[in-house]
């Protein structure tokens, strides 16, 4: 971006250096020029310090939740709609129909492709339609069960697991082993689900693994469980408090729920 | 692209990033009810123009159709809002020769930022003159980089980085405040 020189005199500049290198915008060689100007300088590392503090700050102000109305909307965008359904999906808001170009023609266009496309049917689901989330969970699940190993680090030891989780993330779900009831424990894996890295344990019923994705939530609420079917996976998501946990699996529907129960029963021991 | 691919398409490109699309949406609109339009247009929209994706970042693509989405809404249904703030040339200008954005003598106890509860931050956020608020909500909530948020709003890359930098300066002043 600058040579050493400009870097150390221009006073000007630093201030957007730093924050930068705070934003993950440098070149390894520039980034490590930056750190060693900040540790010469205390001032530039307030700066530094300050910014990271903010960054992390605001990395808690959630996305606002896409209500169900709204994602039933859009997932007729994409899918064949019902003559009867025609009304509600393309009654947009009156003040809309006041728009320069014709929507009318627009929608109509999309109502012939939605007709034509008769393949994706699953979004229409009403009563389970998974939120993004669920659904790059379900696809990180396949994805897993697909490649050469369903996980980063194989153990059925949570001992080994749960420390390796805490190396890459910083963090780690609890990680009991339940194989007395049925469910070894087989190892853990990073996902990367919204951009954000998710610490997911890999369990093994039979011949089934079962993904249990959680999300650490400073601010979850405790809820019960809530069976899914996503992309051909049985899902069940709950939270404790602590972390937000979606369970995930081919295998059958009581099998999962029995893998729920011993899990939660395991990791909040009443 | 044949209607079948643009659906499938669709399905792979929006639909993982509803959500950042319909936080970008509330923060410029200002509310949830009028985003959720915003959003379902934007996605009529992204639907309509899938052709046009090239393959790059999806999120990206589609936040700035509904950037846009978004000020074409607030034009033709909002009376056009006062700046709070003076010229923003000025204020841009201001901010280049000063440098400043980070106060230095700022203290480096940084406790009133881990603590700051989410509706402060979101308040403070709020409180922000828009081209700054819409830089930062670009950047920290959204997650793009400086390049696809220039190529996005049109500036160059060293104005995303000092709208950035006024803008988180701002917020910490705003939040020490409230502290």
């Amino acid at each position: 971006m600058m040579d050493d020189d400009q870097l150390s005199e221009n006073k000007i500049a630093m201030p957007l250096m730093v924050q930068a290198l705070v934003d993950g915008e440098l070149d390894p060689a520039t980034a490590r020029k930056i750190e060693n100007l900040i540790a010469a300088d205390p001032a530039l590392a307030a700066q530094h310090d300050s910014l990271l503090a903010l960054k992390a700050a605001i990395r808690r102000v959630p996305q606002p939740a896409i209500s169900s109305a709204l994602r039933m909307k859009i997932a007729a965008i994409g899918s064949p709609v019902q003559p009867t359904n025609t009304a509600t999906v393309l009654s947009f808001p009156a003040r809309l129909a006041s728009r320069s170009y014709d929507w009318r023609a627009l929608a109509a266009s999309i109502m012939v492709t939605a007709v034509l496309a008769s393949g994706a049917t699953r979004l229409l689901n009403l009563n389970s339609s998974p939120d993004s989330f669920t659904m790059a969970i379900a696809d990180d699940h396949r994805r897993s069960l697909l490649a050469a190993s369903p996980f980063d680090v194989a153990s059925s030891d949570r001992h080994t697991v749960k420390p390796w989780l805490d190396a890459k993330l910083g963090v780690s779900p609890p990680a009991p082993d339940l194989a007395a009831q049925g469910f070894s424990l087989a190892g853990g894996r990073v996902e990367v689900i919204s951009d954000r890295p998710i610490p997911t344990l890999v369990y093994r019923h039979h011949e089934h693994l079962i993904s249990l994705v959680a999300e650490p939530r400073h601010d979850a609420g405790v809820s019960e469980p809530v069976d899914q079917s996503v992309a051909g996976f049985s899902v069940v998501k709950w939270s404790d408090g602590a972390f937000a946990y979606w369970a995930i699996s081919d295998t059958e529907w009581p099998d999962l729920n029995d893998f729920v129960a011993q899990f939660r029963a395991a990791a909040n021991p009443k | 692209m044949d209607e079948g691919a643009s659906l499938s398409r669709f399905n792979e490109v929006v639909l993982p990033h509803l959500s950042a699309a319909l936080s970008l949406a509330r923060w410029i609109t200002g509310n949830t009810s009028d985003a959720e339009d915003v959003v379902q247009e934007a996605c009529l929209n992204a639907f309509g123009g899938m052709a046009s994706y090239d393959g790059g970042n999806a999120k990206a693509w589609l936040l700035t159709i509904v950037r846009r989405t978004s000020y074409r809404w607030l034009s033709q249904n909002r009376k056009p809002v006062e700046k709070a703030m003076g010229d923003l040339t000025d204020l841009e200008e201001a901010t280049t020769i000063s440098g400043a954005n980070i106060n230095p003598k700022l203290n480096p106890e940084t406790n009133y930022l881990a603590s700051a509860s989410v509706a402060a931050l979101e308040a403070a956020i709020t409180t922000l003159p828009e081209p700054f608020r819409e830089t930062l909500v670009l950047r920290d909530i959204n997650e793009l980089s400086y390049r696809e948020i220039a190529t996005m709003i049109e500036v160059p890359m060293g104005t995303v980085m000092s709208r950035l930098a006024r803008a988180r300066s701002l917020l910490k002043t705003e939040l020490e405040k409230s502290r």
